[in-house]
């Protein structure tokens, strides 16, 4: 089998990411290595995101900005090590289904319905990585306001106009927060708000432009929903097979994407949902969980007030901003000491958090373009394979 | 009073700026300066009218008394508090402050608060109430905009002042009197810092709504005619090969916009709000740009997943508009929003010390550009992704050279990019390039899957020759291209181990013969010729005739030949001694066909065993007649069916013929007819004279069966 001899020079690459698996694995192949194989994957995919459970730190809230115990849950940084976590996923799973690998046998059923339907969840995800990083875009547009909102409020003395201009700032920062698409209320509201020639410069439109747009129609809940459809654990004898991994990593697939809607402000994520499906009797899924659950909180908790997206760092913005405004709205020059020290320390928080955006939204939409360039290639080599396996069924002339 | 009237009317703009009562900012403004509002908003040019109208105000006369202190240009000598003697001292001030600066002596004037500061503030506040409520007047007159400006300016100045005098007095003990003159000039800093923010205010939604005005009107007024039509063209054009088609609007601003724009901006950046500025800016570009791409070039956002679902024809549909799109961008509008972002940031000196100056205008466009290109380019990289079909390959070669012919002016393009967008271009590039290697490696399945056993009628030129040739004469119209891709592919296989597409594999099959100058592509050209070689003589075997294989055999490679010489592309590829090859083989199909088919015949013409001793024998010579006679006629039936289109091929078969059989039948027609008893035995036995069958001769060949004549 040309094929398989063909693949195995790759070693390099199992051998970095800690797969092992025999140099010369003939085609009918040796049975127990591949079990112990799919319970490695298996193993590293619970381990992956048990450490990204444990290592959450639970006061996400709080002001302590230091997390020493790590980093605060749907925060840039653990949005970042949930994407490395995925890259890895994703070459593990390449390693142990593709690779020194008949291609012939990711051809058979049920990987024949099985492996398509993983590339199409692999393209559907290509849409929510561009709408996420449109959607981090718009974060970064949040970050320009509240630095000008903590310019204004470093300024000493501390007076009127600055304290206005952090007003103006911070309200348009609030505002945006809150204008899901969802929140028809809410902008109706503002709409009526803003009546008058200036009506063009005021809130309503003001915000809408803080982000830019998908295609016509798109939507991420409907995408993270499609991508959810047929999204069910092998039964039987299946389970032992390669079925598992591909549903594995569908599974983690979804799950990093609906992820990143929930945390991202993105196009149209009315309907997202809180839950889907994860085989609650299987080991490897339990953090993930445990993850959604607390993801799911933290969701029912911002619900009511229409939130655009749970990343950390734009809730303590929010929150920041809310009690920012409330100090600018009774402020009077001069102001006490007592008072300022507090306001101070908001200020310097807010601060941080423009920093962290600073330093973090760049590399986490890097990030997510290697997402989206992994997934275009491993479709690609997916396809490659299926082609060649193709070939070797064609009867010769 | 007198001097101001006559102020008044020589500054009626003025006037209009401030019709609007100053005390009650509510007061519905008057329908007619409404309009009047808006044709100044964008003439620009309408002082003598406003000049006109100003004097014809109803209200003026209410608003002189207001106007004295306001107005800007008053003489330095007319009654107090005026702005513009209050100007002049502070610009004094500032002055004498600046100087010390300079001279560098460390102590800044504890200026006891010149009661000309809090003056200025009054006017400069009552100045913006105008302005606040009825903010259409700003700036339809330069010079009255650049005094609001001056006015900013000297806030900025003195806000700046103040700040750096309290800071270095803050350190400074000076016991007792410390609290107090730290509060006065706290109190100062407050109400200049209020009136800073309230004028940066204003200016953020002057500078916003020029941006969006200009943004909706769309145009530089020299490019606007006709343009509806024009974009109309290039929507509807399917070729935007041509260059001449190509709409070079670009959605910018007027120049005036600009400048208005860019003393805006100048004067928040001074003043510290050069954030807000860049925020309004940089967003409304952003909009304007995809309103742009939406509207003048008809591009449209689709979805990855979309164009995956899509059918072929309506997404081979976008995709001259895609590569229009990106043409438009790259040489154009890119140019263009750089400019702009130059002209309206680029002269801006380091004032605001989180944003690094020169580097505002480059940094506005790095993120408006790389935004743009990544959504442009994420199209290129789904169309790649699409299911392969050979019929995709033209477009997809003509999106690959799109992006290819940008990337070396990348650099130039885009100076602020961290190399990332050309990343990304190469990228989709190459994956562009891919799917291009890919389809074209598919000829070889499509022609390995032709497995058809059905020969076609009269050994003619096979259906599935036609579409190879004329798919390959077509893709080698983009032969350079497809070196190209061929040579990147190889070397990307090279760069990444863990893909290896099917064409390498079989590559140690064929590289037997091929010397190792072959490109990659030609040696895939010639692989999917041997293919197609291979395949046709499967086919030739389906004949039962062997002289029909070789004709069919003949027919393809006459077609093939023809084809290849047809086309200077594939034959430089391909070589002349490859064609030269070609044509010996057709030369052994045309002597085996001779021989297959008319040496048997040839046999019975021959002399031998028919002269015994110089003896004929008759019976031996009737049968030879007629046995020559059944084999002709057999021949010519059967073979006016068969079919050479080739007129030349046809004809040199018939004249191949005709030279082997003809002087043949002739020189044994010479030699026997006589032996022959002339009259009834003549006519049985011979039936054909030398002229009947090259006539027949002459019928082969052609597709109709002749029936026996």
């Amino acid at each position: 089998m040309p094929a398989t001899t063909e693949n195995n020079n790759q070693g390099s690459f199992l051998g970095r990411i800690s797969i092992r698996r025999n140099q010369v694995m003939s085609m009918d192949g040796s049975h127990d290595q591949e079990m112990e194989d799919l319970e490695l994957f298996q193993k590293h995919i619970g381990d992956r995101f048990s450490e990204l459970l444990s290592s959450t730190s639970e006061d996400s809230s709080s002001s302590s900005s230091s997390s020493s115990s790590g980093d605060a849950l749907l925060s840039i940084a653990w949005l970042r090590r949930l994407l490395d976590e995925f890259l890895c996923c994703e070459a593990e799973f390449k390693a142990v289904v593709l690779m020194g690998r008949d291609p012939s046998q990711i051809t058979k059923p049920p990987l024949d319905k099985l492996l398509p339907d993983l590339l199409d969840r692999g393209v559907k995800s290509l849409d929510v990585c561009n709408a996420v990083t449109l959607g981090l875009d718009a974060v970064k547009n949040l970050q320009r306001l509240a630095e000008i909102a903590v310019a204004a409020l470093e300024q000493t003395p501390l007076g009127d106009g600055q304290v206005r201009r952090a007003k103006k700032a911070l309200s348009a920062l609030v505002a945006a927060m809150l204008n899901d698409d969802s929140n028809a209320a809410a902008k109706g509201t503002e709409r009526t708000r803003s009546f008058g020639r200036r009506a063009g410069n005021t809130n309503a439109t003001k915000y809408k432009s803080l982000s830019w747009s998908m295609a016509k129609n798109w939507s991420a809940a409907k995408q993270i929903h499609a991508m959810m459809s047929n999204l069910t654990a092998p039964r039987g004898a299946e389970s032992s097979g390669l079925a598992q991994p591909m549903y594995m990593m569908s599974t983690v697939l979804v799950f990093v994407m609906w992820t990143l809607v929930a945390a991202v402000p993105c196009q149209e994520r009315n309907g997202l949902g809180t839950h889907f499906p994860l085989p609650r009797q299987l080991g490897w899924a339990q953090p993930m969980i445990g993850l959604q659950e607390k993801i799911a909180e933290e969701w029912k908790k911002k619900e009511k007030k229409g939130n655009v997206g749970l990343l950390e760092e734009m809730q303590r913005m929010d929150k920041l901003g809310q009690s920012l405004i409330e100090f600018a709205d009774s402020f009077q020059f001069p102001t006490e000491t007592e008072r300022m020290d507090e306001v101070k320390k908001h200020v310097e928080e807010l601060g941080d958090i423009c920093k962290k955006m600073e330093e973090g939204l760049e590399p986490l939409q890097q990030q997510i373009r290697e997402v989206f360039h992994r997934v275009v290639r491993s479709r690609t080599e997916f396809l490659l394979a299926l082609d060649q396996a193709a070939k070797s069924t064609t009867p010769a002339l | 009073m007198e001097k101001n009237l006559a102020e008044n009317s020589g500054k009626a703009e003025d006037m209009n700026t401030g019709d609007n009562t100053t005390n009650s900012p509510a007061a519905p403004e008057p329908e007619d300066n409404k309009l009047d509002a808006k044709t100044d908003g964008e003439g620009e040019k309408a002082a003598d009218s406003d000049h006109a109208e100003g004097d014809q105000d109803p209200k003026e006369e209410e608003k002189k008394e207001e106007e004295e202190e306001e107005t800007a240009e008053a003489p330095p000598d007319s009654p107090p508090p005026n702005l513009e003697k209050v100007s002049e001292d502070i610009d004094k001030l500032l002055a004498t402050q600046q100087h010390n600066a300079d001279a560098n002596k460390k102590e800044v004037t504890t200026f006891d608060t010149p009661n000309f500061i809090p003056i200025f503030l009054q006017l400069v506040e009552e100045k913006m109430k105008r302005y606040e409520t009825n903010e259409a007047k700003l700036g339809e007159n330069a010079e009255e905009k650049s005094s609001f400006l001056e006015c900013v300016n000297r806030i900025s100045k003195l806000m700046k002042h103040f700040s750096e005098y309290a800071q270095s007095h803050q350190e400074e003990d000076q016991e007792e009197n410390k609290d107090k003159v730290k509060g006065k000039t706290d109190l100062i800093i407050n109400g200049l810092g209020a009136l800073q923010q309230r004028a940066m205010s204003f200016l953020e939604d002057e500078f916003r709504s020029l941006m969006e005005e200009s943004r909706n009107q769309a145009k530089p007024a020299e490019q606007n005619q006709n343009q509806k039509g024009k974009q109309q063209q290039v929507a509807e054009s399917s070729e935007p090969e041509s260059p001449a088609e190509m709409v070079t609007d670009f959605p910018g601003l007027p120049e005036e916009t600009v400048t208005k724009l860019s003393k805006i901006a100048k004067e928040m950046i001074t003043g510290g709000y050069g954030k807000e500025c860049c925020h309004v800016y940089a967003l409304s570009r952003r909009h304007a740009f995809e309103d742009g791409m939406h509207k003048l070039l008809g591009y449209e956002k689709l979805s990855i997943d979309e164009v995956q679902k899509m059918q072929w024809e309506p997404l081979e549909r976008e995709i001259p508009l895609w590569i229009n799109t990106w043409k438009e961008c790259t040489s154009v509008w890119f140019p263009g929003e750089w400019r702009l972002a130059e002209s309206v940031f680029g002269e801006e000196k380091e004032q605001d010390s989180s944003l690094s100056t020169n580097n505002i205008a480059a940094s506005l466009f790095a993120n408006l550009s790389r935004g743009i290109m990544i959504q442009l380019l994420n199209f290129a990289e789904s169309v790649a992704m699409t299911k392969r079909a050979s019929e995709k390959l033209f477009k997809f070669l003509d999106m690959y050279e799109t992006l290819r012919d940008v990337i070396p002016d990348m650099e130039s393009l885009f100076p602020a990019d961290d190399g990332e967008i050309k990343a990304e271009t190469t990228s989709a590039k190459c994956r562009l390039g891919e799917a291009a290697v890919l389809i074209f490696c598919d000829l070889e399945n499509s022609i390995k899957s032709e497995t058809g056993k059905t020969p076609v009628a009269g050994g003619a030129v096979h259906p599935l020759t036609r579409y190879i040739m004329n798919y390959l004469r077509l893709a080698c119209e983009y032969k350079d291209t497809l070196e190209e891709v061929f040579k990147e592919h190889s070397k990307m296989e090279r760069a990444d181990s863990t893909s290896r597409p099917q064409y390498e594999d079989t590559k140690p099959n064929n590289n037997n013969k091929q010397k190792e100058n072959v490109s990659p592509f030609a040696a895939q050209l010639m692989r999917v010729m041997e293919l197609l070689d291979t395949n046709l003589e499967g086919k030739a075997k389906l004949y039962k005739e062997v002289p029909l294989s070789c004709i069919f055999m003949m027919n393809n490679g006459r077609y093939i030949v023809q084809k290849i010489k047809g086309s200077t592309e594939i034959y430089e590829v391909m070589g002349e001694t490859w064609c030269r090859k070609r044509s010996t083989e057709l030369r052994t199909y045309h002597k085996n066909y001779q021989v297959e088919t008319w040496s048997k015949i040839l046999s019975s013409l021959s002399p031998k065993g028919l002269n015994e001793n110089g003896k004929v024998h008759k019976p031996v010579l009737k049968e030879r007649f007629k046995s020559f006679n059944a084999a002709f006629e057999e021949i010519h039936k059967t073979q006016s069916a068969w079919v050479v289109y080739d007129e030349q091929l046809q004809s040199e078969l018939r004249v191949s013929i005709s030279a082997l059989v003809i002087p043949a039948y002739r020189s044994f027609l010479g030699r026997f007819s006589q032996y022959l008893d002339p009259g009834r035995q003549t006519v049985k036995y011979i039936k054909y004279q030398a002229e009947d069958v090259e006539t027949c001769i002459d019928e082969l060949f052609d597709g109709n069966p002749h029936g026996r004549r």
